[in-house]
C-alpha cells in the first residue's frame, strides 16, 4: 500500500479554532473518546475499520451493498435511543460513537446468542472451523453455555453443483451470497425463501450455481454453510500454509493464495489486490488447481526406442534430447520448430527462445491458437489491455470485438460490468449471442461476418464524426450495410475515455489481421485505447521474452523471421520442441498438426502424459505445473508478478526452467549458469532494459494493413474455446469438468 | 570430644539400624513386578487407542484438534469424505517416540475417540513400529473397549 | 349521557344502508366536491397540506405520526416521478377498520388518494390491499375505481385541468410484515416483503427509488371529509393531540364486537359500553388498546383512561391502530401471550437476527410452559429475550413481538408462575365460578 509522503504536521500548540475554513467533506466524530476526522457520507464501520477499532460484523462486506440484517455491529451512539448498526449508520458531525460500551457489548452479545441458538455448533466437522467468523466472534461475545433448550431448526442442504458444498443448517442469513449474485455476478442464483426462522437460502428452483465467479460465495460466507466442495474435509485452515501465487489461467493475473499442507496444494483462495482482482477470483483459478493431481502426471522421463517407451533417468533423457536436436539441426536450424504454451513462465519462455535461436532456428511461437499472422509485423511490443485493469471501471465507452468475455477473462468481464453499472456504454461485436448481466449499449451478432460488421461500425463511427478514413481502411468500410446496431456501437465507443478490446475469438479468427486493422482504425478515429485479451497467463511475457518467430527479446526484430505456429506445422520440420502443450487441444487446427508431429522427432516438456503425446512424441520430459515451479507472469497490464513454487513435484518431475537450463548447458549455450529463476528473470530484465516497463500506450495500432472483404469461415466452436478447456490443468480438474459450463449448453454464460 | 564419643558408641549406626529392624517385622510394600502390579488410576495415560461407537462406527471425525493440540507434534492426520459422506480420517498416525503422553489429545477430542489406555507394557522390535497407525489404534480400542469404557465412566463425574 | 356523535368521517355513507359504497351515495354526502375544487384550480397543494396539518389527524396505521407533517416531508419540487402508496395491508390482529372502509366507503379512499397525491405532487397512487380481502373489499374498491374513472374523476388531464391522476390496486400475498411501509414498498416492487433499513426514508428513497409517501387507509380516507368540513371541525371532534374521529375495532370479550367510528378521547368505559360491555357480564381483566403489538393494560388502569394517543401512551401502552382487544376474567394470559408469540414467530420476515431467532424462541418457551415443562427461570428468560429483541431490529416487528411479552409478564407474572408451579395448569382453570 502506498502512502503519500508525510506532510509537515501543524505547529504544536496552534489553536484549533484558527484552522483554515473546514472542509465540507470532513466530519468530526469521536470513537470511544478519540477524536477522528472522517469523510462525509462514510458509515460508522468504515471509519472504525480505518482507525483499527474493530466492530464485529457478519453481513457487512466492503464490496457488497449494506444489508444491516445481522445486527452484530450494533454500537452505541450518543443521543440515539437505541443501539445503531455501524454498517448502516452514516456519520454525522459531532457524533460520539462507543463501540465497547456496556450497551454496545450487551447488544452484540444478544445478537450472538440469537445467532447461536439455531446454529448446529458442529465446528469439529465443519470445514470452516478455524477460519469461521462466527466461531471467532463467539469466542468474544458468546456464552459458555446456551440458555436455549428447545429444539434446534434444521435446514435441508441444497445441491449447488460440483463446486460449492452446502450445510445450510449452519447458515446465519447474512445474505452476502445473495447480494454477491445480485451485485457482482449480475445474476441472482441464490435467494432467501420462506419467512421467519424457516427462512432458507437456496436456489429458487432446483439448479446449480453456474456463474463463472460463483466460487467467491465460499469466501463470502462467514460460516460453514457454503464451502469448497472439491476441498471438502481435506484439511484444516490452521494447518495449511498460505503461499502467494498468480493465476496461471488467464491474462488478468489474479492474485491467489495457494494453501499447502505437507507439500500438497489443497486449495486456492483469492489474495486481495484492488488493482487487479479486488477480492474475487474466477472459478477457473479456484478449482482449476485440482487438475494438478490428475492421475496422468508424468513421473519419470521417457524415451521412445524402436517404438517402445522406456522410463529413463534424466541423464539419459537429456543426452537423447541433445542428440535429437543436434541431428535435426545439423543441416540448418531451420528444421527445428518450437511451440511453447502462453501460460509458461517468462523464464521458461526466455530460456527456450534462447535455446531455439542457439540451435539456429527462429521457428518459435507461443501464439498457438492464432490462425492469421499476415500482419504480425504490426503487433505491439506486448498484447496489453490498453489501460490498466482497474482503469476499465472508469471507461465510458467500451467496444468488445470477438470475445466471449466472461469465459475468456472473467475478472476483466467483471470490470467491464462494473463500468457498465457506473454508466459506461458497453457494446459487443461477437459471432454469437453471449449473456451479459448488464444493459449493453449495442450487441452486434455478426455470425461469420465479423470483419464486415466491424467495418460497418467503423463506417458508422466515421460518418458520425464526419471524418475521412485512411486509405487502407477504405475498401473494408465502403459498401457495408450499416444498421442501427452498428451506429449504437459506434456511439458507445465514441464516448471518452474509450476502450476497444480485441478478444480471443478475434485473435483466433482466420481474418485476425483485418479485424485488428479495423479495430485499430476505430480506436484511432474515436480516440479510444486498443486493448488485447491475450491467451494464457503470460502471453505478454512470451512476447517480451522473444518467444516469437519474428521478434527477439523486447520486440526487437530478428534478421530473418522464422515460421509462425501455423506455418511450422503446415511445413513439416524434422524436429519439434513442445513445451506444456497438448497438440490437438492447444493448437489451432490441432488434429492436422498431429500428422506433422508424428513424422518428426518431437521433444515434449510436459507435466502430463497422454495417449496422444505417447503417439507423436519421442522424448517426454516431466516438468512442473504452475504450482510446482517458481517463475514470473506478465499480465495484461504489463505487470511482472513473480511467485515461488508451492507444492512438491511428483516423482522425478522438475521445474521447466531448470530442465531448460541444464539442456542449455548440454547444448553449450553460453551464459546459461542460472541458479534460480530470479537469475533468469534478472538476465532477461537486463537484456530488456527500459523495454521492461510497458506503457499501456504501446498497444496503439500503427500498421497499415488493408483489410479485404473476403470472408474466410471458421467454425465458432473452434474459435470459442470453452472456459474449462483452456489449458491442460483446467481440463484435468474433475470439479470444473462436472460443471454446467463445461458440460455444454451454457457456453455463452448463465 | 562429643564427636569422639559418638564415633565410639556408634549411636548413629544403631539409630539407622533401628529403622531396618522395625521394617523387618512390618508388612512388605515391595511389589513383585511383573507378577504383582501397582494399582492404576482410571486416568492413567498409557498406550493410545481409537474407539468405536457400539454400532461399530468409528468415533473419530477427523476434526484434527488432537493434532493441533499435540505439543510434541506426534499426531498426523489426513481427512477425507468417508464412504457415507461423513468426515473421516484416511490416515491417523501417532509416533510413540515423539509422544510425551500428556493426554492433551484425549482432552481435546470432542467425541472421545482418541483415548490413552492403561496399557503401559509394550515394546517395539522393528524400525517403524513406533508409528501407531489407524488400524493398530482401532484394534487396541476394540480389544480394550470394556476397560476404556469403565475408566471413562469412572472419571465422568469429575469432568 | 348525551349520545356521542358517530360515523362522521369515514363511515358517513353508512347512513345509506346497503348501497353505502356506491358513487351515487358518496356524492350525496358531498363526495368528490373537494376533488372538483382541486380540478377547478381552487385549492392549492399547500392549502391542502396546511389544512390536514391543522386538523391534527394522526396516522391510523399504528405509529400515530401526524399525517399532515408526513405529507410535508415530500420533496415536492424534485423533478422525478413521486408516488403515493396507501397501506391497506391491514393485518394487525384485532384491527379491521380498513377492511370496512374498503367495503362500505371505498370512494372516500379514492378521493383521499387523489387529493393527497395531488398535494404531494405525485401523479400515481398505489393501493396495496391485503390478499385476504379478496372476497368483498378488493372488488368494492376496484369497482369504485372503475366508477371514478368512468365519471371522469381520474385519468390523464382530468376534465381538462391538466392534472394527471392514476390509482392502481395492488393485491398483497398476505404477509403481516408487508404492512411495514418499507416492506410494503419492496413487495410492491415485486421483491420479497422485507423491510429496508432506514435511513434513507421513503420520502427520499421509496418506491423504485423515488420519493414516496405511505399512509394508512383510514388516514387517507379521512382527508376528503377534513377538507370538506374544515380542519377546525375535525380537530374539535377529538382532543388536543388527537384530532378527529377514529374507527375503534372492538374485539374480544364484548357483547357487540365491531367497528365503531367515535371521537378520539372517548373514555374507555364509555367505549366499552357502546360495544355492549364485557361478554356475559363478566369482570374485565385486561385490554390491549391498540392492536396486538401494543403492551397490555390491566383492567383497573384501563377503566381510567380516555382513548387518545397521548393518554394511552402515558399509561405505558399505545393507541396504535385503535383496535381494542378486550379480555375478561376467564382469559388465561399465558395462553393469550403464546398465541400472540406464535403470530409474531410466523410473521417475522426472517431478515434480521434478533427477530428471526428471538420470536421463535419466545414462542417455543411459552409453548413449553403451557405444556407444563416450564421453570421459574424461564419467565425471567422470556423477559430477557424480549429485551434483547426490542430496539435491535431493522423494523418495528421486533418491538411488536417484544412488547406483549414484557407487558404480559409485568402485569400478570403471577399467572405465569402459577402455571409453572402447577405443571401447565392455568389460573383460570381454578377460578371458582368457572369451575362451578
Amino acid at each position: 500500500m502506498s502512502t503519500p509522503a508525510p506532510s509537515i504536521p501543524p505547529a504544536a500548540g496552534a489553536p484549533a479554532a484558527a484552522a483554515p475554513p473546514t472542509d465540507p467533506n470532513v466530519v468530526n466524530v469521536e470513537v470511544n473518546g478519540v477524536a477522528i476526522k472522517a469523510r462525509k457520507g462514510q458509515m460508522i464501520i468504515e471509519v472504525t475499520d480505518q482507525h483499527d477499532v474493530y466492530v464485529p460484523r457478519f453481513c457487512y462486506h466492503p464490496k457488497l451493498s449494506i444489508a444491516a440484517n445481522c445486527r452484530m455491529c450494533l454500537v452505541e451512539v450518543e443521543k440515539a435511543p437505541k443501539p445503531l448498526p455501524a454498517c448502516a449508520t452514516p456519520i454525522a458531525e459531532g457524533m460520539k460513537i462507543f463501540t465497547k460500551s456496556k450497551r454496545a457489548i450487551s447488544a452484540q452479545k444478544a445478537t450472538m446468542e440469537f445467532l447461536l441458538i439455531n446454529h448446529p455448533l458442529d465446528c469439529p466437522i465443519c470445514d470452516q472451523g478455524g477460519e469461521c467468523e462466527l466461531q471467532d466472534l463467539a469466542m468474544g461475545f458468546g456464552r459458555g453455555v446456551s440458555r436455549y433448550t428447545e429444539r434446534k431448526r434444521i435446514v435441508k442442504d441444497k445441491n449447488l453443483g460440483p463446486l460449492v458444498s452446502t450445510d445450510m443448517t449452519r447458515c446465519i442469513y447474512c445474505t452476502r451470497c445473495v447480494r454477491f449474485g445480485q451485485e457482482i455476478a449480475g445474476i441472482q442464483e441464490l435467494g432467501t425463501t420462506f419467512r421467519s426462522d424457516s427462512s432458507e437460502i437456496g436456489t429458487f428452483i432446483e439448479k446449480s450455481v453456474d456463474h463463472e465467479l460463483s466460487g467467491n460465495i465460499i469466501d463470502l460466507c462467514p460460516v460453514g454453510a457454503l464451502n469448497n466442495k472439491p476441498f471438502r474435509y481435506n484439511a484444516r485452515a490452521w494447518e495449511m500454509v498460505a503461499k502467494p501465487i498468480v493465476s496461471p489461467h488467464d491474462c488478468a493475473g489474479s492474485n491467489l493464495y495457494a494453501h499447502v499442507l505437507r507439500g500438497k496444494l489443497r486449495r486456492i483462495v483469492p489474495r486481495d489486490n484492488e488493482a487487479i482482482n479486488e477480492a474475487w477470483i474466477a472459478d477457473r483459478d479456484r478449482f482449476g488447481c485440482y487438475g494438478v493431481y490428475s492421475n496422468d502426471r508424468l513421473q519419470q522421463p521417457r524415451i521412445k526406442r524402436d517404438g517402445q517407451w522406456l522410463e529413463v533417468s534424466w541423464q539419459d533423457a537429456l543426452v537423447a534430447t541433445v542428440a535429437a536436436l543436434k541431428t535435426a539441426t545439423k543441416s540448418g536450424g531451420d528444421q527445428l520448430g518450437t511451440l511453447i504454451s502462453p501460460s509458461a513462465t517468462i523464464e521458461e519462455q526466455y530460456l527456450l527462445a534462447r535455446i531455439t535461436r542457439h540451435l539456429g532456428s527462429n521457428n518459435i511461437d507461443h501464439r498457438l491458437r492464432q490462425r492469421d499472422f499476415r500482419d504480425q509485423v504490426s503487433d505491439p511490443v506486448a498484447p496489453l489491455l490498453g489501460c490498466s485493469i482497474a482503469d476499465i471501471d472508469t471507461r465510458q465507452g467500451i467496444l468488445v470485438v470477438g470475445s466471449n468475455l466472461r469465459m475468456e477473462v472473467p475478472i476483466v468481464a467483471h470490470r467491464v460490468r462494473k463500468a457498465a453499472r457506473k454508466g459506461a456504454s458497453v457494446a459487443f461485436l461477437n459471432p454469437a449471442e453471449y449473456e451479459y448481466h448488464f444493459k449493453t449499449a449495442a450487441y452486434v451478432t455478426a455470425g461469420d461476418a465479423l470483419v464486415a460488421n466491424l467495418g460497418a461500425v467503423l463506417a458508422a463511427a466515421a460518418a458520425a464524426a464526419g471524418r475521412q478514413l485512411p486509405q487502407h481502411l477504405a475498401q473494408a468500410t465502403s459498401g457495408v450495410n450499416v444498421t442501427d446496431a452498428h451506429r449504437a456501437a459506434a456511439t458507445a465507443i465514441s464516448r471518452k475515455p474509450g476502450l476497444v478490446l480485441l478478444g480471443q475469438i478475434a485473435q483466433r479468427h482466420p481474418q485476425y489481421a483485418d479485424l485488428r486493422a479495423l479495430a485499430g482504425g476505430l480506436a484511432e478515429l474515436t480516440g479510444a485505447a486498443l486493448g488485447y485479451l491475450s491467451e494464457g497467463a503470460n502471453a505478454a511475457g512470451a512476447t517480451l521474452a522473444g518467444a516469437l518467430p519474428h521478434r527477439g527479446v523486447g520486440g526487437k526484430d530478428v534478421q530473418r523471421a522464422g515460421l509462425d505456429a501455423q506455418s511450422m506445422l503446415s511445413n513439416p520440420r524434422k524436429a519439434y520442441i513442445l513445451f506444456g502443450i497438448e497438440p490437438s487441444k492447444d493448437l489451432a487446427n490441432g488434429n492436422a498438426a498431429l500428422s506433422a508431429l508424428r513424422a518428426a522427432s518431437v521433444v515434449c516438456f510436459t507435466p502430463f502424459v497422454t495417449d496422444e503425446l505417447l503417439d507423436v512424441a519421442d522424448i517426454l520430459l516431466p516438468t512442473a505445473t504452475f504450482a510446482e515451479t517458481a517463475g514470473t507472469f506478465v499480465n495484461a497490464e504489463g505487470l511482472w508478478q513473480s511467485f515461488d513454487a508451492v507444492a512438491d513435484l511428483p516423482g522425478e518431475a522438475r521445474p521447466g526452467w531448470r530442465v531448460l537450463r541444464v539442456l542449455g548447458n548440454e547444448l553449450e549455450l553460453t551464459a546459461c549458469d542460472y541458479r534460480t529463476p530470479s537469475d533468469v528473470a534478472a538476465a532477461l530484465e537486463h537484456e530488456l532494459g527500459t523495454a521492461k516497463d510497458l506503457e499501456p500506450g504501446t498497444t496503439v495500432y500503427r500498421g497499415s494493413f488493408a483489410p479485404g472483404a473476403g470472408a474466410v469461415g471458421a467454425a465458432l466452436a473452434e474459435l470459442d474455446v470453452p472456459i474449462y478447456a483452456i489449458d491442460a490443468v483446467v481440463r484435468r480438474s474433475a470439479a470444473l469438468q462436472a460443471t454446467a459450463l463445461a458440460q455444454g449448453g451454457l457456453r455463452g454464460g448463465v | 570430644m562429643q564427636n569422639l564419643v559418638k564415633t565410639f558408641l556408634m549411636t548413629e549406626l544403631f539409630g539407622g539400624l533401628r529403622i531396618t529392624f522395625k521394617r523387618l517385622f512390618t508388612k512388605k510394600i515391595t511389589v513383585q513386578y511383573p507378577e504383582e502390579k501397582t494399582p492404576q488410576s482410571p486416568r492413567f495415560r498409557g498406550l493410545h487407542a481409537l474407539r468405536r461407537y457400539p454400532n461399530g462406527q468409528e468415533r473419530c471425525i477427523a476434526c484434527k484438534l488432537c493434532e493441533a493440540v499435540c505439543p510434541a507434534l506426534a499426531i498426523t492426520i489426513e481427512s477425507t469424505v468417508g464412504p457415507d459422506g461423513t468426515r473421516r480420517t484416511s490416515r491417523y498416525d501417532i509416533d510413540l517416540f515423539k509422544c510425551i503422553y500428556c493426554g492433551f489429545c484425549e482432552e481435546a477430542c470432542p467425541v472421545d475417540a482418541i483415548v490413552e489406555t492403561r496399557i503401559h507394557e509394550y515394546h517395539m522390535e522393528a524400525r517403524g513400529e513406533n508409528i501407531m497407525t489407524k488400524d493398530k489404534l482401532l484394534a487396541i480400542g476394540d480389544k480394550y473397549e470394556a476397560m476404556i469404557a469403565a475408566d471413562k465412566s469412572a472419571d465422568a463425574s469429575y469432568r | 349521557m348525551a349520545a356521542r356523535p358517530t360515523n362522521q368521517v369515514c363511515f358517513e355513507t353508512l347512513q345509506f344502508g346497503k348501497e353505502s359504497y356506491s358513487l351515487e351515495n358518496y356524492r350525496k354526502i358531498g363526495g368528490y366536491e373537494v376533488w372538483q375544487k382541486v380540478l377547478r384550480g381552487e385549492l392549492t397543494r399547500d392549502a391542502i397540506i396546511d389544512e390536514v396539518k391543522k386538523a391534527g389527524i394522526r396516522g391510523r396505521g399504528g405509529a400515530g405520526f401526524p399525517t399532515g407533517v408526513k405529507m410535508s416531508f415530500m420533496p415536492r419540487t424534485a423533478p422525478m416521478q413521486k408516488y403515493l402508496v396507501c397501506n391497506s395491508d391491514e393485518s394487525e390482529p384485532g384491527t379491521c377498520h380498513d377492511r370496512d372502509i374498503l367495503r362500505y366507503n371505498p370512494h372516500a379512499l379514492v378521493e383521499g388518494l387523489a387529493l393527497e397525491s395531488y398535494a404531494i405532487g405525485a401523479t400515481v397512487a398505489y393501493n396495496y390491499i391485503r390478499g385476504e380481502f379478496m372476497a368483498e373489499p378488493i372488488p368494492r374498491f376496484e369497482n369504485a375505481l372503475k366508477e371514478a374513472y368512468a365519471a371522469g374523476l381520474l385519468g390523464k388531464n382530468i376534465q381538462g385541468s391538466g392534472i394527471d391522476q392514476d390509482i392502481y390496486t395492488f393485491v398483497g400475498a398476505g404477509a403481516y410484515i408487508c404492512g411495514e411501509e418499507t416492506a410494503l414498498l419492496e413487495s410492491l416492487e415485486g421483491k420479497q416483503g422485507k423491510p429496508r433499513f432506514k435511513p434513507p426514508f421513503p420520502a427520499a428513497f421509496g418506491l423504485y427509488g423515488a420519493p414516496t409517501t405511505i399512509n394508512n387507509t383510514q388516514s387517507v380516507a379521512s382527508i376528503p371529509t377534513i377538507l370538506r368540513k374544515g380542519a377546525q371541525w375535525f380537530a374539535d371532534l377529538g382532543v388536543k393531540g388527537s384530532g378527529g374521529m377514529a374507527i375503534f375495532s372492538m374485539s374480544g370479550h364484548v357483547e357487540k364486537p365491531g367497528n365503531y367510528e367515535l371521537q378520539l378521547g372517548i373514555p374507555f368505559p364509555e367505549l366499552l359500553e357502546i360495544a355492549g360491555g364485557v361478554r356475559g357480564g363478566r369482570k374485565l381483566k385486561a385490554v390491549i388498546p391498540g392492536g396486538s403489538s401494543c403492551p397490555v393494560v390491566p383492567a383497573e388502569k384501563m377503566m381510567t383512561l380516555t382513548m387518545d394517543f397521548d393518554t394511552v401512551r402515558a399509561a405505558g401502552s399505545g393507541l396504535g391502530t385503535c383496535a381494542t382487544i378486550v379480555m375478561d376474567e376467564t382469559t388465561c394470559m399465558v395462553k393469550t401471550l403464546r398465541r400472540l408469540a406464535r403470530f409474531y414467530h410466523a410473521e417475522s420476515c426472517g431478515q434480521c437476527t434478533p427477530c428471526r431467532e428471538g420470536t421463535g424462541w419466545l414462542h417455543r418457551v411459552l409453548t413449553r410452559i403451557i405444556d407444563g415443562k416450564g421453570a421459574k427461570a424461564d419467565i425471567d428468560m422470556l423477559v430477557d429475550v424480549a429485551n434483547k429483541i426490542e430496539g435491535h431490529t431493522i423494523c418495528a416487528l421486533g418491538d411488536a413481538a417484544a412488547w406483549p411479552v414484557q407487558s404480559f409478564i409485568k402485569h400478570f407474572r403471577h399467572e405465569f408462575e402459577y402455571m409453572v408451579e402447577n405443571k401447565g395448569r392455568s389460573v383460570v382453570d381454578d377460578l371458582p365460578q368457572v369451575a362451578a
